[in-house]
């Protein structure tokens, strides 16, 4: 349990420090390079949840994927221009936009804190689960159950993401005018 | 419970009995602290070990490199020049820390940390001897693809925080490179999992056997094939020659590591002379047998045989490194336009092929390789 207590805890605390890091920075590449920080943590809270192909899952979609996508985006955008020069009280925290978005941020923390208040409720059986469930393999479940009894889900995700694909081909061919 | 290097040590019995004997001295159960100790001072080992191999990598380079072109290389710090890495390493340390002026402070000084943070996480599962494996992960060879792509953020950020036009390009060059080159590489490794049926190290070293024809790299035609698509990706993916656009240095001056100097620039070799060492263990573990001897080890003693296995399996690997140097001072610079024609037209659609192969082979020949079929056992 010692080692399942001292990953937790880096866990937590990389996740919340890179999180508020990330939303308090003014510098849009460092919010990035903090985002990488926190689903890094992430990825070892669910390995303290036994869950490691979820956790090895987050660290190949997110690090290897969707951060550098992000920082490619940002670098071809403008890079570090982008800083917030906002002073008012609803804009004083930098990188969260208008009133919009934080009129969107409320409802999405509204929802988040009903589920929390959801599970807390459910905690003493949640944790038995997870007291039985510790380190066992979940690679063959996760195999069994996406060919059997969510395998429409995953066509149609893999039918998706093949569109996905396809669309971003089209997008960046050059045009026939280009070609002649 | 995945087994780690810890379980394996407290599984010895006169282990075994000084911690229960301390244990009854302290009070507490000391066994988790003991595993922990057991790890950390592993993990050290282990980086120390492959930090040196990494070192003398360059040295390697400098002695190879000198070999093929007719001349004698470092010799001169020590016999034969063997303490040059040293002499370098003394260099690196002495050297002014450079900071560019225009240069993002922060981001410069992480980048080459993250650079050698997902090289040296890698260790964790690369598999020396039976047992000897940091953790033996359920999802091994998946846990070594995902945190390996940190060396390519790691890359990106040094160009980009450089501030300058050749780290830039070379970043991007870098982050593009190792992205695209990642698909045909995982691919060719999923082809491997579907033979040995799991994704931990300890299971696919343990599908194939001490003798080559026991390999997976002659397991069917489709791994064939599929190691020389694993072996080229992983090349790309490591900035080694002739995918070593990154830092071409006739166009790019040195890449994305241009404005760094000491020991931030030595960070940055290390890397990638430690990566290089990891893809040839990976090439060796999962096509070459990794660390199995010709001769049923089960009744001998352990420790012996596990001295043996990880002298096999470090060779091997360092033959592969042999090889990876061979090919950088044998082939010219690829375009930077056929780079990814060569990832997306050619070794991607092999790579699917050979996935496909494979499984129709496991169907057809309900898993027997090559070698069985002919020798009929």
């Amino acid at each position: 349990m010692l080692f399942l207590n001292v990953l937790f805890g880096v866990s937590a605390v990389l996740t919340i420090a890179s999180s508020l890091l990330c939303v308090f920075t003014k510098n849009i590449m460092h919010a990035c390079v903090y985002l990488l920080g926190a689903l890094l943590g992430v990825a070892g809270l669910y390995m303290t949840l036994g869950a490691d192909f979820v956790a090895v899952t987050q660290i190949m979609v997110y690090v290897g994927g969707i951060v550098i996508l992000m920082l490619f985006a940002v670098m071809l955008t403008g890079g570090k221009e982008f800083v917030s020069k906002a002073q008012k009280l609803l804009n004083l925290v930098p990188l969260m936009g208008n009133k919009w978005t934080f009129l969107i941020a409320s409802l999405a923390s509204l929802v988040f804190a009903g589920v929390t208040v959801q599970l807390y409720f459910k905690l003493p059986e949640f944790f038995k689960t997870v007291d039985n469930t510790e380190f066992s393999s979940t690679v063959d479940e996760l195999g069994k159950l996406l060919i059997t009894d969510h395998l429409l889900a995953f066509e149609l995700s893999s039918v998706l993401l093949l569109g996905a694909l396809v669309g971003a081909a089209i997008i960046a061919r050059p045009r026939k005018e280009e070609v002649k | 419970m995945n087994s780690t290097a810890a379980t394996f040590f407290t599984s010895i019995e006169a282990v075994n009995q000084a911690i229960v004997t301390l244990s009854e001295k302290v009070g507490f159960n000391t066994l988790p602290l003991v595993s922990l100790t057991i790890i950390l001072v592993m993990a050290l080992i282990l980086t120390l070990v492959v930090a040196t191999i990494g070192g003398y990598g360059t040295y390697a380079e400098r002695k190879i490199s000198a070999d093929i072109q007719a001349r004698i290389g470092p010799n001169r710090v020590g016999p034969y020049g063997l303490l040059q890495p040293l002499a370098d390493l003394v260099k690196l340390l002495s050297k002014e820390d450079i900071f560019p002026m225009a240069a993002d402070k922060f981001l410069f000084y992480l980048a080459p940390f993250l650079a050698i943070l997902g090289v040296f996480s890698t260790l964790a599962v690369l598999p020396i001897a039976s047992g000897l494996i940091l953790t033996d992960l359920n999802v091994g060879v998946f846990y070594l693809i995902a945190i390996s792509s940190l060396v390519g953020v790691g890359v990106f950020l040094g160009g980009y925080a450089s501030n300058s036009k050749w780290s830039m390009l070379g970043g991007m060059r870098g982050a593009s490179q190792i992205i695209s080159y990642e698909i045909p590489v995982t691919i060719s490794i999923l082809a491997v999992t579907l033979i040995s049926g799991g994704m931990s190290f300890g299971k696919i070293v343990g599908a194939q056997g001490g003798l080559p024809h026991q390999w997976f790299l002659l397991h069917n035609p489709f791994t064939f094939i599929g190691f020389f698509v694993f072996f080229v990706g992983g090349l790309a993916e490591t900035n080694r020659a002739p995918f070593d656009l990154p830092e071409a240095e006739s166009e790019l001056v040195s890449g994305y590591h241009t404005e760094y100097t000491g020991m931030r620039f030595g960070l940055f070799a290390l890397a990638e002379y430690a990566e290089v060492f990891v893809l040839c263990g990976v090439a060796t573990a999962l096509f070459l047998g990794g660390y199995q001897l010709p001769l049923d080890v089960t009744n001998l003693p352990q420790i012996p045989v596990q001295v043996i296995q990880s002298v096999v399996f470090v060779m091997k690997s360092l033959f592969l490194y042999y090889v990876v140097i061979w090919i950088r001072w044998t082939l010219p610079r690829i375009r930077v336009d056929r780079l990814m024609s060569i990832c997306w037209k050619y070794l991607t659609p092999l790579a699917i092929f050979n996935l496909v192969g494979v499984s129709v082979w496991e169907v057809v020949f309900h898993g027997q390789s090559l070698a069985q079929l002919i020798l009929g056992h």
